[in-house]
């Protein structure tokens, strides 16, 4: 079996979280992973 | 808005880590490093594909005294937890407000709710400099009413210290002014560093270069939000403008691409809207001195209208400004303000100028209307009409 496609986002604040949730709607079976600095993810928007 | 790492993870299998900087990109490799800042271990990953969505941070003046823990930015959540707790330990009595942007205004009507002596210092010569004589003017009496002390053409210079290095008071380039607390609202600047680092391409504004796709010059790296450039329709340019609505929509698109989609975002055409104690102000489009610089042949046309009919509860004044192009008449952009019915009125305007509308056509527009909502003739058919007059025939 083909290893799972990986895509890294590097921010969570407002454009982080919007192409996490849709790239994952496009291509399910993709590995998402986003790292934020700070404590909060989502707070920008 | 705020959502955790672990409803990210059950809601859409989104693994989320907070406090991870990441300090290095190798799109060689297609390998980056991973700072864990609660543990201080840096460690390496690989990617396939990558969105570079950092953000941008708060301009700190470059003064003397201004990192001391007395002066805050505003930017996200934590900052806004950092001031609130700073002033329920501290009740301090004076905050000066440094810059007179949306931030800067909005902050002068929080200070307010908290019954502080607020002082907002500005370059210019009205709050909102970027916009309209017309506009800035109503907001500058707001603040007034509200008791906000407006200080214009005040450029601080340096901050003096007590012994605990805190702010103690400000120095401008006219006077002293003794303060509690400093807020310095003066702007942002793109988080772009490590991205540049790994060679990928900034634009004339400083912010990372992109296209309609969210590409950079790297293969499988997008970008999206406050650390990138967007394409304004209007001007056909490709400018700076951090918002967080512009940052989800080039994020659906990066993310939708860097998925294997083919997504595009067109562009913005520049829209706003913020409200500073009791009014409303909104925007779209270009300003008449942007206007200019783009070298369209500006006319513009101010009226003052009721936001209903005069005879319904809560009808109030409105003002509403349409900046035109005199040689073909297409609205280049609109500025409105007052304590009604503004900030959702300017959308059909934004609409108006993705669609390269003249005055003229404005002028016919088939508004809603019934007493409650409107009035028969909406104030923007009003300005359109006027504005029609100046259009070179």
């Amino acid at each position: 079996m083909s290893k799972k496609e990986k895509l890294v986002i590097i921010g969570g604040s407002a454009g982080g979280p919007s192409a996490a949730a849709r790239a994952k709607r496009f291509n399910p079976d993709l590995e998402v992973i986003m790292f934020e600095q700070g404590q909060f993810v989502s707070y920008g928007s | 808005m705020v959502r955790t790492p672990q409803q990210f993870k059950e809601m859409q299998d989104i693994e989320v880590k907070t406090e991870h900087q990441v300090t290095k990109i190798d799109p060689k490799e297609k390998k980056f490093e991973v700072v864990n800042l609660s543990k201080s271990e840096t460690q390496g990953f690989s990617y396939d594909q990558l969105i570079i969505a950092t953000g941008a941070r708060s301009r700190r003046l470059n003064i003397p005294g201004n990192d001391s823990k007395n002066i805050f930015t505003l930017k996200d959540l934590q900052d806004s937890i950092h001031i609130k707790n700073y002033i329920d330990e501290k009740r301090p009595k004076r905050v000066a407000v440094l810059g007179g942007g949306f931030i800067g205004l909005e902050m002068c009507e929080a200070f307010r709710l908290r019954n502080m002596e607020t002082y907002l210092f500005c370059r210019r010569d009205l709050p909102a400099g970027n916009l309209e004589k017309e506009i800035s003017e109503k907001i500058l009496k707001e603040l007034e009413e509200n008791d906000v002390h407006f200080l214009a053409y005040h450029e601080p210079v340096a901050f003096k210290l007590n012994s605990n290095g805190e702010v103690t008071s400000i120095e401008t380039n006219k006077a002293h002014f003794p303060t509690d607390m400093v807020l310095m609202a003066v702007g942002v600047i793109p988080n772009v560093e490590i991205a540049r680092e790994a060679g990928v391409e900034l634009g004339q504004t400083g912010a990372i270069r992109t296209d309609t796709a969210q590409k950079t010059n790297l293969a499988d790296i997008h970008v999206a939000g406050d650390c990138c450039e967007v394409f304004n329709l209007v001007s056909q340019d490709w400018v700076h403008t951090p918002l967080g609505d512009i940052a989800n929509k080039q994020g659906r698109v990066a993310g939708e691409n860097a998925a294997g989609g083919r997504a595009t975002f067109l562009g913005i055409v520049g829209s706003a809207a913020f409200k500073v104690f009791e009014l409303e102000v909104a925007f779209t489009g270009l300003g008449t001195q942007a206007a200019q610089r783009y070298g369209f042949n500006v006319g513009s046309q101010v009226i003052e209208a009721e936001s209903k009919v005069g005879y319904m509860p809560g009808a109030k004044r409105i003002v509403v400004k349409l900046i035109f192009d005199r040689k073909n008449g297409r609205l280049l952009g609109a500025q409105m303000a007052g304590k009604e019915g503004v900030a959702r009125r300017i959308n059909s305007l934004a609409v108006a100028l993705h669609q390269k509308m003249t005055i003229n056509e404005i002028a016919r527009l088939d508004f809603a209307y019934a007493p409650p909502f409107s009035a028969p003739l909406d104030p923007i058919l009003i300005a359109a009409e006027q504005a029609a007059k100046k259009i070179i025939k």
